[in-house]
């Protein structure tokens, strides 16, 4: 029970430090929400600007300690307001959400299953053939910049052999629906950022998977499991993975915080519209209602994913308990 | 990248800012000259698209047909929000002249002999001009519905502009007095009479008056809360124009035809597609392709290498026109203890390469600009060709520099008598690609002239209260601009732009009195006043045009006719332009 305070109060402390990073760094940013409005019109009238000031809460001549307790205030309701645009913050952000749990969530798992059944195995066949050949390439691959991955991939799949759609989360003519085609359709827009995604971040599972394994199967019950007869598999599955997943498990669980981030630079390469392609265009926009609203969600989003972790360490692995 | 500056394009475009707080004003479009009560140029009681039914030149004839399916193809930079306020800069794009028309279209790139804008009546059916200027009374057509059935009438006209004062936000072309303008009311008349009053002479707000408003329902728009119009969503539009918005999703908005459109008469139907999509694109890449793949037919995009990408894939049907609307130009700031030396200015502007920079830094799509400021082709009746000097003569900007007392050193860069060199950065915007080219060639050529520059990127919003508070040396820059020369020259030279617009910080008693009797004055005079003001440009370089700014615009003839062309330029052609777009959507017609 004491464990669990101690983590819940650590949780607090570390939300509210993030609000509050979060509150100020826009705000020293050159420029702000009206200059950017401003420098878009080009010579909108004074007047005009003023109101849109006091709209966008901008440049008000109100004290920022009160601002900043309205802000919190805000968070704690969710309420954010309008961005740039005249949308509910929260409508625009739950609009985006699904593509970005969807192609984002979705390959997170994919990559963390792939990588780490490889890493499995190759640990267990050490020196086999998997073994030299995916590790190492999947590494170097994993080491290549994000956008370059996807734009070799575009370059291939889309633009010289048109296999594939170039950008986009479906096609032109298609209309949201349950219906098959229109899911097809989805799935096929999201095979090229998925694709990137996944060989961008499978290496890295797979490096600290295969090194955990590595050191588990040295251990004296690995050892005494394979003197007891047990078959391979069971050895290997039951024995080592399941003692050497638990840090990875840690790292996925983080990992699928950042996915909320979306991921800026896969989006942005393939204009699919989820969270990352809106927090980018939130901030070369100075649209500070929706960065707020955005960095609050993915603080939470990771704060509670590490949380999650936490107590799920602490349930597999008794001796966590006292850390 | 380029893709920033198309966007920050169709903003600025969809808004055509006044000048900045009470500067910018409008056109002499309507103006008939001193004593004047006759009716606008081009005023008739004929249907604006009627003109259509006729073939023409070139193009393929119109049978009266209604069909087909015609889709945009315009990088908006984000999905649709499927709000239809007309009133909002992020989404007017997609309502106005679609769905909201105004009182009148002012053609920015079609003038009379006179040198006005031509005008084509639109909800009203007229207007007329007091003799002093100062009041402008619209008759509004009869027989308009809403597309929810209710009859458009004066009232409406009357509450939209009495809305824009209510909610300052709104009013941004700063029409009202109580927001910097110099309208003082908007009354009915009659019944189907709007007169408008100035508080002073204000022909140059004809424009942004009959032009720039889409007129919104009194009978929707009136129950809402009056101070917060700004923020409506507007997810279902009810308005007077030749499109109704079918459905809307973040990546497409359908429109269908308006069957009960003003416009339309038994013989000739208007508009004549009878679909148009009009697909959001985040990136300009995606939006290219489309086009050349021939999935679209009315392009606003910016194509590199277009022939060999675009046109070559079909040349019988595919086309592209970029006209001239602007001046990208340097602003030397006139604080500047050497730049303040029009010896310098000149050289400046004799030691550029403007066919050059045009060539190597915008691929040729954007033509070389001249010295006197006027828009060629688009202005040339505006246009003195006895006062241009604008040439390319590095011999002649060596001899303009050591008249004035400035010797090269061994450097090869000319300094003052007191050791001082001609050494400047240039401001620009990052992220404009064609911008950095072109200032590359024009670093080239000014450093080849004795001049040394180097370039500093800087992000929109650093770089425009840079450039307003004259915290740079020379700057690379545009204006908005208007539908004629007299907005773009007033923006960068009236005194009373410093601070805003007149980044040269470019200060002249007699060019402000040119300016303001401008707005009085008869078409004639206001020629004179504008080759006068040319002479300024010539004599004292307070900015220096280096190449005119184009709007891109691609047009696919397999299945549509009717398009604006060079020879035809009856409307603004990319889609963003409004309310140019619904001149353009009464125009189209299928052509199979």
């Amino acid at each position: 029970m004491r464990y669990v305070a101690r983590r819940m109060g650590l949780f607090v402390l570390t939300l509210w430090a993030a609000l509050t990073v979060n509150f100020l760094i826009p705000r020293l940013m050159p420029g702000d929400e009206a200059t950017a409005v401003l420098s878009r019109m080009k010579g909108v009238n004074p007047a005009a600007l003023h109101a849109l000031q006091v709209e966008f809460g901008v440049n008000t001549d109100q004290n920022i300690v009160v601002t900043y307790l309205q802000y919190l205030g805000n968070c704690l309701t969710g309420q954010f307001g309008l961005t740039a645009a005249r949308v509910p913050v929260m409508t625009d952000i739950l609009d985006k959400l699904p593509w970005t749990l969807g192609l984002v969530g979705v390959t997170t798992v994919i990559a963390f299953a792939i990588g780490t059944m490889v890493g499995v195995v190759s640990a267990w066949r050490r020196g086999g053939r998997l073994d030299s050949i995916l590790p190492p390439l999947l590494f170097i691959v994993s080491t290549l910049p994000v956008f370059f991955v996807a734009l070799v991939l575009l370059y291939v799949f889309a633009v010289t052999l048109g296999w594939l759609p170039l950008a986009s989360n479906y096609g032109l003519g298609s209309t949201p629906s349950l219906s098959l085609a229109f899911t097809w359709d989805v799935i096929v827009h999201a095979i090229l950022p998925a694709a990137t995604l996944i060989i961008v971040t499978a290496g890295s599972w797979i490096y600290t998977m295969r090194n955990n394994m590595v050191t588990t199967l040295a251990e004296d019950y690995v050892r005494m499991a394979r003197a007891k007869g047990l078959p391979g598999w069971r050895i290997m599955i039951d024995y080592a993975a399941r003692n050497a997943i638990l840090p990875n498990l840690t790292g996925f669980a983080m990992q699928l915080g950042y996915v909320l981030g979306g991921s800026i630079l896969v989006e942005y390469t393939f204009s699919y519209p989820g969270l990352g392609y809106l927090f980018y265009t939130g901030t070369t926009d100075h649209d500070l209602p929706l960065q707020s609203a955005l960095f609050l969600v993915y603080t939470l989003a990771i704060l509670i994913c590490v949380l999650i972790a936490d107590f799920a360490s602490a349930l597999l692995d008794p001796r966590t308990r006292d850390a | 990248m380029r893709g920033s500056r198309l966007f920050s394009l169709v903003i600025a475009a969809s808004v055509i800012a006044a000048a900045c707080g009470s500067s910018t004003t409008s056109p002499s479009a309507s103006g008939t000259g001193p004593g004047a009560t006759a009716t606008v140029p081009g005023a008739s009681t004929t249907s604006p698209g009627a003109s259509a039914a006729s073939p023409t030149a070139s193009g393929p004839i119109n049978s009266g047909k209604i069909g087909g399916k015609l889709v945009i193809d315009n990088e908006s930079g984000s999905t649709w929000t499927c709000q239809f306020n007309p009133y909002n800069p992020s989404v007017s794009g997609t309502a106005v002249g679609f769905i909201y028309e105004p009182l009148e279209f002012v053609n920015a790139l079609q003038t009379n002999t006179d040198g006005s804008n031509k005008v084509t009546p639109w909800l009203a059916s007229a207007s007329t001009w007091s003799p002093d200027f100062k009041t402008l009374t619209f008759t509004i057509r009869d027989g308009v519905n809403w597309s929810d059935g209710q009859p458009f009438s004066a009232a409406d006209v009357v509450y939209t502009f009495n809305a824009l004062k209510a909610d300052s936000a709104l009013d941004l072309n700063a029409l009202w007095s109580a927001d910097g303008g110099p309208l003082t009311s908007v009354a009915l008349q009659g019944s189907n009479q709007v007169v408008f009053t100035f508080s002073g002479p204000a022909q140059t707000y004809f424009f942004y008056v009959a032009d720039q408003i889409p007129i919104i329902p009194q009978h929707i728009w009136s129950k809402l809360d009056q101070t917060k119009l700004d923020t409506e969503a507007d997810t279902s539009p009810v308005g007077t124009g030749p499109y109704l918005m079918s459905n809307c999703s973040q990546n497409n908005i359908k429109y269908l035809r308006n069957p009960n459109y003003w416009q339309s008469t038994a013989s000739h139907p208007v508009p004549q597609i009878a679909e148009v999509d009009y697909p959001s694109f985040l990136s300009n890449t995606p939006a290219n392709l489309l086009l050349a793949e021939g999935q679209a037919q009315w392009g606003a995009q910016y194509i590199p290498n277009i022939d060999s990408f675009y046109v070559a894939k079909d040349p019988a049907h595919r086309h592209y026109w970029f006209p001239a609307v602007l001046n990208v130009a340097l602003f030397p700031n006139l604080n500047n203890p050497l730049l303040a030396n029009v010896a310098v200015r000149k050289a400046i502007s004799l030691a550029i390469n403007r066919a050059d920079v045009s060539q190597r830094g915008e691929s040729g799509y954007e033509p070389p600009a001249n010295q006197t400021g006027i828009v060629l082709p688009t202005y040339n009746a505006w246009y003195d060709k006895t006062i241009d000097t604008t040439a390319f003569d590095v011999a002649k900007a060596d001899q303009t520099l050591e008249s004035a007392g400035f010797t090269k050193g061994s450097d090869g860069i000319y300094a003052d008598s007191t050791g001082h060199k001609l050494s400047f950065t240039i401001k620009t915007i990052s992220g404009y690609t064609d911008w950095d080219s072109s200032l590359t060639v024009i670093t080239q050529e000014l450093q080849a002239a004795g001049i040394a520059v180097t370039v500093q990127d800087e992000d929109t919003t650093v770089y425009t209260p840079d450039l307003q508070k004259g915290n740079f040396q020379l700057a690379y820059g545009e204006e908005t601009g208007g539908p004629l020369p007299y907005y773009e020259l007033r923006q960068m030279l009236l005194s009373s732009n410093i601070g805003s617009t007149n980044y040269s910080q470019y200060k002249s008693a007699a060019v402000d009195t040119l300016f303001n009797n401008y707005a009085s004055a008869s078409a004639a005079d206001q020629v004179g006043i504008i080759h006068q003001i040319e002479q300024v440009m010539v004599n004292e370089v307070p900015v220096i045009p280096v190449v005119e700014g184009v709007d891109w615009y691609q047009y696919d003839t397999t299945d549509f006719g009717g398009w604006p062309t060079p020879d035809d330029p009856y409307a603004q052609p990319p889609v963003w332009a409004t309310p140019d777009n619904g001149v353009v959507l009464t125009h189209l017609f299928p052509t199979n």
